[in-house]
C-alpha cells in the first residue's frame, strides 16, 4: 500500500510517459476490491495519506489462485512478519515491444524506501516509453 | 511332519525375500496431497520465504483441484499447525458447508494465530457463522482481526468469491513456467479480473504502451 501510495504521487508523469499502471494481488475479488477501493492502512495513523480514502491508481488485477504470481516468481504463500502473504512484493516494467525491461523487490529498508522505489521504476519506465 | 517343516522353512524364505525387497517394490500408495504438504522440505515459516515456494504453489493447487472433502475436514484436527491451516483454506475455497462448525471451533479456540486466520477467512468464503466473525474480529492478534474484517465484508457481498478463486485453481499450473519471467524476455502472458469482475489478459496491452506491474502483498 505506500508502494501504491508513492505510485498515485507520481499519476501525472506516468500519464505523461503514456504508460499503464497495474497493481496484482494474489487474492480473490472481494479482497482485490477493498485493496483498490478502501485506505485501510494509511488511514490509521497522522500523515499526509490519512484522510484518503482510496491509495490506489493503478488498475486492480485478482489472481485469485496466484497463477500470474507463480509465472513472474514472485508467489510465495508463507507466513511472514505474523501475517499470511502470498505474494513478495516487487515491481516489473514492460517496454512498447513486450519485452521485460526491470525488475525489482522493494527493499523497505527505510522510511523513504517507497519514495526511492518508485523513483527507480519510473526510471525504467521512461526508458521503456522512448 | 517333515512335510510341515519344509513347508515352513519355504513360507519363512518367502517372507524373508519379500522383506528384503527394496521398498519401491512394495505397492505403496503414493502420499496424499496433505501428506506431501506436511513433509515439504522448506514449510511456509518466515525463515522459509524464498525456499520452496515452488513446492507449496503446485501443492496447493494439487490440494484444492483433488477436493478430499474427507480428509481436509479430519486435517483440521491435524497436530501441525500448517496443515490444519492449509485444510481450514482449501475448505472455504471450495465452499464446504458441512466443515462449518469445525472451522468455527477453529476460530474461536485453536492456539494458532495462522490457523486462527485462515479458519476465519474460510468462514468468509462460505458465508456462515457471523457470529463467529465477528467474535474474531475482537481477537488478541492483529492479523486475525484483519482477516475477520475482511470475512466479514464477505459476508454481504452478493458475489460467490469462493467460486471465483476455484475457477483460477481449476486450470491447474505448470512447474516449468513458474519463474519463468526474466529481464530482456517479452513478457509472460496472464489472466486476472480488473476489481468490476472484467476478465483482463496482459497480452492484450502488450506490445501497445510501456507498463508498470506491480505484484504487491496485501499491505501493498
Amino acid at each position: 500500500m505506500h508502494q501504491q501510495a508513492q505510485l498515485r504521487l507520481k499519476k501525472d508523469e506516468v500519464e505523461k510517459l503514456g504508460a499503464e499502471a497495474y497493481v496484482v494481488l494474489a487474492m480473490d475479488l472481494y479482497r482485490t476490491r477493498v485493496f483498490k477501493e478502501e485506505n485501510l492502512l494509511l488511514s490509521r495513523g497522522e500523515g499526509r495519506f490519512s484522510k484518503e480514502k482510496s491509495l490506489v491508481y493503478a488498475t486492480a488485477l485478482s489472481d485469485p489462485a496466484g497463477n500470474a504470481s507463480a509465472l513472474y516468481g514472485v508467489s510465495r504463500k508463507c507466513l511472514r512478519w505474523g501475517s499470511w502473504v502470498e505474494n513478495q512484493p516487487c515491481w516489473f516494467v514492460i517496454d512498447r515491444k513486450g519485452t521485460l525491461t526491470y525488475a525489482s523487490e522493494p527493499t523497505f529498508s527505510t522510511p523513504t524506501s517507497y519514495e526511492k522505489d518508485v523513483d527507480l521504476m519510473l526510471e525504467a519506465l521512461k526508458k521503456a516509453a522512448r | 511332519m517333515k512335510r510341515i517343516t519344509v513347508g515352513l522353512r519355504a513360507l519363512l524364505l518367502v517372507s524373508a525375500g519379500l522383506f528384503l525387497l527394496p521398498s519401491t517394490v512394495w505397492a505403496q500408495p503414493p502420499p496424499s496431497p496433505l501428506e506431501k504438504y506436511r513433509r515439504l522440505e522448506f514449510p511456509p515459516k518466515a525463515e522459509n520465504f524464498s525456499k520452496g515456494w515452488k513446492d507449496r504453489v503446485a501443492l496447493e493447487f494439487e490440494i484444492i483441484n483433488s477436493a478430499d472433502l474427507k480428509s481436509l475436514r479430519s486435517a483440521l484436527k491435524d497436530e501441525d499447525p500448517f496443515v490444519r491451516a492449509m485444510a481450514a483454506h482449501a475448505l472455504g475455497i471450495l465452499g464446504d458447508k458441512a466443515s462449518a462448525d469445525a472451522l468455527a471451533e477453529l476460530v474461536k479456540a485453536d492456539p494458532e494465530q495462522m490457523v486462527r486466520m485462515r479458519a476465519v477467512g474460510a468462514l468468509g468464503f462460505l458465508k456462515m457463522k457471523a457470529e463467529v466473525i465477528e467474535l474474531a474480529q475482537k481477537d488478541r492478534d492483529a492479523g486475525v482481526c484483519w482477516e475477520a474484517k475482511l470475512a466479514a465484508g464477505q459476508l454481504k457481498s452478493d458475489t460467490d468469491h469462493a467460486a471465483l478463486v476455484r475457477r483460477g485453481y481449476a486450470g491447474g499450473i505448470k512447474r516449468e513456467a513458474m519463474g519463468t519471467a526474466k529481464v530482456g524476455q517479452p513478457a509472460p502472458d496472464f489472466t486476472a479480473h480488473t476489481t468490476d469482475g472484467t476478465p483482463f489478459k496482459l497480452s492484450t496491452v502488450l506490445g501497445k504502451k510501456p507498463i508498470a506491474l506491480y505484484f504487491a502483498a496485501f499491505d501493498g
